[in-house]
């Protein structure tokens, strides 16, 4: 590498600085507050930035035993799991549909998907109670994994309809002269190349999905059927105290498996967008 | 379809149901509707039905369990006189345009340096991400403890590296500072989405096409602006929709940081909904705050759909 | 077998197919097993849930219902109990803030034969809590217990400066002009919050001003009475106070008194217990006096909390036993309110000089007498036109624009073409 070269790559990595810092410090603090003692924690006069009077994992042990931290986690698996699994399906053949087929109605189908979108949550999941209720899914994570996919499948099908897209189409008609049907070559030839397509939706999804929180919050109630979010800010949020140090812990434990998720999956992930999100 | 399909299979000397099921689903009328049926019964249970209920909510007086009457636009228009509605209007607007703005606008930077050559590429990918990664609900509860009055580690940064006179802005009670934070956090967990879509539209532009652009002479503003651009607007489209559909139904970002205030000034649709919809049971009211602009979402979505087709093709 | 529920059948008939239709195969005598369920605030006092939970068992051991109780943060409860009623099913039991009643009337049952079992051995219902709890003549729910609002105030800074405990709030703003001189500002609330609500309510009722009158109709808040009471927090805002107040929520004004900086603030006495329970120096320090009062006499902000059942509830007679098992004992009653520490203390008049009140000398404060305990938007009834009004926070909005630079009669007009909009919508 020339002193040019270095000197350029250096360049930009100090540029990446303030993004880095923007993106990191609050998760820094975060993590800061989970770890402090409460005396340090609410000493006005205490630097806000380090932990001077030793860290203490005081937070962690409360949310870990004195609350159904593991099994709220455990039910946010579930659900996050299971309706992107479901969602992905659905999406898919969705998807293939639409991109590839020709028949009644496709284009306007395909916006009329997209259109869901616009549908405001704030207030649907009021009549969206009353389908589950009747559905026989009142305060069960069922009910999640039936409802998430409401957001969830517009999303991966417009995303894995742009991927279609780009597979070419003889790559298909060539196997089908070869006698497979359209389902073999679905699944035998075009299904392996639209795998980062897929991981790529499957995190999307993922993410959506356990982040999500006002179906959560009004579908379960039982501390057995609740989520991660919607326990942890019920418990640790008491009216007018807020018990800091566990909310925080609960906010680093519960974003680092889908961290280490994205890490793991994170080039799939880029070529996956590549070519859903262009064509 | 069905006829079709049996007269053309007749002539064969009868052959197995599977043949015959194998046959029909190559036929792609069959094919496509099976296949766009999971989805779209999904959608319409549990999308079409409870929207259809919530647009009749907003035409009528809709009280939390008692009966309900229509009444036709009169909420919209009951809405259109209120102060406290007018000013939601005017901040759903100021902030979906500055978070949306600085968030492509940003995006776009970030993106172009991650495509450059980086050393620990994947853990600097990763870092990006994090914001998106924290469930909201929880990040959002940080950030009101970054801006807390008492503790403001904002403030505190901000005084020590000598950039605010003290005490430092009073950053969720001033009508201005409590847009801004809004905005700043909405930008902080949107970004990364924006980041990670646009670099991968980056790394599918082939390197040729700057090569060539090079040896013409370009330097790298006019490469950017004359090769980055016109093939990244697809995505640009696609990520600039549905972060616009993201922001502009934002909730809790607003709730935990603000609750709407102070004076209103950073309400949100979807605040201001679930204050007189749920808090006080008007749903009929608070449908028609989630509703009011439904039909212009729809306009733009359309038009904006349009575009990113003929882009595609 | 024997321990499953309606909900947990449901849940294993969509998770589990097969195993959901074994499980109807269930002995009728298990399925006729009686239960109910009871969705209830998540305490601000942590214990009180815990001694709930034990007084529940205890309840099931004695009855033979089955009894499961969920809990909910107070913010989210409006999103739940509209999903409730919205899909017909749910909880049987549900607790019942302030004004919910009101809220909820059509949905509840009367339950004015247990109100009448209970008034006959403890008195009398406060008013707060029967203004609230009673709909137009009917129980809706039943009164368990009430938090209101004291001041609260820094003994030792009171002390050192030789400064008169406020008996008016005018006496607050003579005390308060020192403290904040001396470091220690008082901390009052001007924001988008409850809490501000809280004070700004007591501080117009003893200026004699209203928001709406007793008819539930006339917007009343245009007066002398209000510019009064605006002139005040003008005066407060500038001498006494820092401009933080404007961005607070209802954690803040704890904060501020916990950690040292507020030398007086209007709030539950949560703050102190707090303090306490979380061994901060600030604890011995913190005392509490009686609300002041004004020209039109000694008003407080009540927070009572009722209790409901559902009218779509198959258990209502279950329910009513838990309600009886749980308020209509003087031995659990009084277990009960022992474990809430003072926070929630109870709602009936011949139990008013609680022993609770003696387990800590600085709970003395909270024995206020002459003080009369109101609900937001007293005195009219909180129908659902003035919760609007309370829930679209018009009063602290009204201070937060006359104290940031526009005139008293300005704010005070918009408010009142705020408040008239809602009345005539």
């Amino acid at each position: 590498m020339t002193r040019r070269k270095i000197t350029q790559r250096l360049a930009m990595h100090l540029l990446l600085v303030p993004f880095l810092v923007f993106a990191l410090f609050p998760f820094y603090h975060m993590t800061l507050t989970s770890l402090k003692q409460n005396k340090e924690l609410y000493d006005r006069t205490a630097v806000p930035l380090l932990i001077r009077q030793g860290p203490t994992l005081e937070h962690y042990t409360k949310l870990l035993w004195d609350t159904a931290f593991l099994t709220w986690t455990k039910n946010s698996l579930l659900v996050t799991v299971l309706s992107t699994f479901v969602s992905l399906v659905i999406g898919t053949v969705a998807a293939y549909a639409l991109a590839r087929l020709k028949f009644f109605g496709v284009a306007s189908l395909g916006t009329g998907i997209f259109v869901t979108y616009l549908v405001p949550t704030s207030l649907l999941f009021l009549p969206l109670a009353q389908v589950v209720n009747w559905l026989g899914l009142g305060d069960s994570k069922w009910a999640l994994v039936v409802t998430y996919p409401t957001f969830l499948v517009p999303f991966c099908t417009w995303l894995l309809m742009g991927y279609f897209r780009t597979v070419p189409k003889e790559v298909e008609e060539c196997a089908m002269v070869d006698g497979a049907t359209r389902i073999q070559a679905l699944w035998r030839i075009v299904l392996p190349i639209t795998v980062p397509g897929l991981v790529c939706a499957a995190l999307f999804a993922f993410t959506l999905s356990w982040n999500e929180f006002i179906y959560a919050l009004t579908f379960t109630s039982s501390s057995e059927q609740i989520t991660a979010s919607v326990g942890v800010t019920s418990e640790l949020v008491r009216g007018d105290i807020y018990y800091w140090g566990s909310l925080m812990a609960g906010a680093v434990l519960s974003s680092v498996p889908i961290v280490v998720l994205y890490v793991f999956f994170l080039d799939y992930y880029v070529s996956g967008l590549t070519a859903g999100a262009i064509k | 379809m069905a006829i079709g399909g049996i007269r053309v299979a007749a002539p064969a000397s009868r052959p197995s149901l599977r043949a015959k099921v194998g046959e029909l689903l190559d036929r792609e009328q069959w094919l496509g509707s099976i296949f766009v049926s999971p989805a779209l019964v999904l959608l319409l249970l549990l999308v079409a039905y409870p929207f259809c209920m919530a647009l009749y909510f907003s035409v009528s007086n809709a009280f939390i369990g008692r009966p309900s009457h229509f009444i036709g636009v009169r909420n919209f228009i009951n809405l259109w006189e209120s102060d406290a509605f007018r000013q939601t209007f005017q901040n759903a607007f100021v902030f979906c345009g500055a978070a949306v703005g600085a968030k492509l606008v940003l995006g776009v930077s970030l993106a172009l340096l991650l495509n450059q050559q980086l050393w620990f590429k994947r853990l600097i990918r990763g870092a990006v991400l994090l914001p998106w990664v924290i469930p909201t609900a929880l990040s959002t509860l940080g950030w009101t403890w970054m801006f807390n009055s008492l503790y403001s580690v904002v403030n505190w940064t901000g005084l020590a590296l000598g950039i605010m006179d003290p005490p430092g802005p009073n950053w969720l009670g001033q009508k201005y500072y409590a847009m801004a934070a809004v905005i700043i956090v909405n930008i902080w967990r949107g970004l990364p989405f924006f980041a990670i879509t646009i670099l991968a539209g980056l790394v599918a532009i082939p390197k040729e096409l700057y090569e060539a652009a090079e040896a013409d002479g370009a330097g790298p503003f006019s490469r950017f602006w004359y090769v980055t651009l016109p093939l990244l607007k697809g995505v640009l489209a696609i990520v600039v929709l549905f972060s616009t559909i993201f922001t502009f139904s934002e909730f809790n970002i607003v709730f935990v940081l603000t609750h709407g205030g102070p004076i209103n000034s950073t309400h949100l649709f979807a605040t201001l909904a679930r204050q007189v919809g749920l808090e006080t049971g008007r749903i009929g009211e608070g449908a028609a705050i989630s509703l009011y602009l439904f039909p212009v979402l729809m306009l733009v979505v359309w038009a904006q759909l349009r575009f990113v087709r003929k882009q595609a093709y | 077998m024997s321990g499953i529920t309606r909900r947990h059948f449901l849940t294993t008939t969509a998770g589990t197919g097969l195993a959901g239709i074994l499980a109807t195969g269930v002995p009728p005598v298990l399925g006729q097993q009686r239960e109910v369920s009871y969705l209830c605030w998540n305490n601000f006092a942590p214990l009180m849930d815990k001694k709930l939970a034990e007084i529940g068992q205890r309840f099931t051991k004695d009855t033979g219902i089955k009894l499961k109780i969920d809990h909910i943060a107070a913010a989210q409860q409006a999103a739940k109990y509209a999903s409730e009623v919205q899909s017909q099913a749910g909880h049987d039991l549900v607790e019942m803030r302030m004004h919910f009643p009101w809220l909820y009337d059509s949905q509840l049952i009367d339950l004015g034969d247990l109100v009448a079992d209970l008034e006959k051995k403890y008195g009398k219902v406060l008013s707060s809590a029967g203004e609230t709890a009673r709909v137009r003549g009917t129980w809706r729910a039943v009164p368990q217990y009430h938090a209101m609002f004291v001041a609260t105030y820094r003994e030792d800074l009171f002390k050192k400066a030789s400064l008169k405990i406020p008996d008016t709030w005018e006496d607050l703003y003579t005390a308060g002009k020192e403290l904040k001189k001396m470091g220690h500002p008082v901390g009052i609330p001007i924001s988008q919050n409850y809490d501000s609500i809280s004070t700004a309510g007591p501080v117009l009722w003893s200026s004699g001003g209203q928001e709406v009158d007793k008819d539930g109709k006339t917007v009343r808040i245009n007066s002398p009475q209000t510019a009064q009471m605006i002139e005040w927090y003008k005066k407060m805002f500038r001498d006494c106070m820092e401009p933080e107040v404007l961005s607070w929520d209802d954690a803040s004004n704890n904060q501020a008194i916990q950690q040292g900086k507020a030398g007086w603030i209007h709030n539950p006495v949560s703050a102190y217990i707090v303090a306490k329970q979380m061994k901060l120096p600030t604890a011995d320090t913190i005392n509490h006096h009686r609300t002041p009062g004004g020209p039109a006499g000694r008003h407080e902000t009540d927070v009572p909390r009722h209790i409901g059942i559902w009218k779509f509830s198959k258990n209502a007679e279950p329910a009513k036993e838990f309600i009886r098992y749980l308020l209509g004992k003087r031995e659990t009653y009084d277990e009960f309110i022992m474990s809430a520490d003072a926070f929630n203390l109870p709602v009936y008049e011949k139990l008013q000089d609680h022993p609770v009140l003696k387990t800590d000398p600085k709970y003395a404060g909270l024995k206020a007498e002459g003080v009369q305990y109101h609900c937001y938007g007293w005195p009219a009834p909180p129908s659902d036109k003035v919760q609007l009004i309370t829930n679209s926070f018009i009063m602290p909005n009204m201070i937060a624009k006359a104290v940031t630079g526009t005139s008293t009669k300005d704010a005070m007009v918009w408010a009142e073409n705020e408040m008239k909009k809602i009345m005539a919508g």
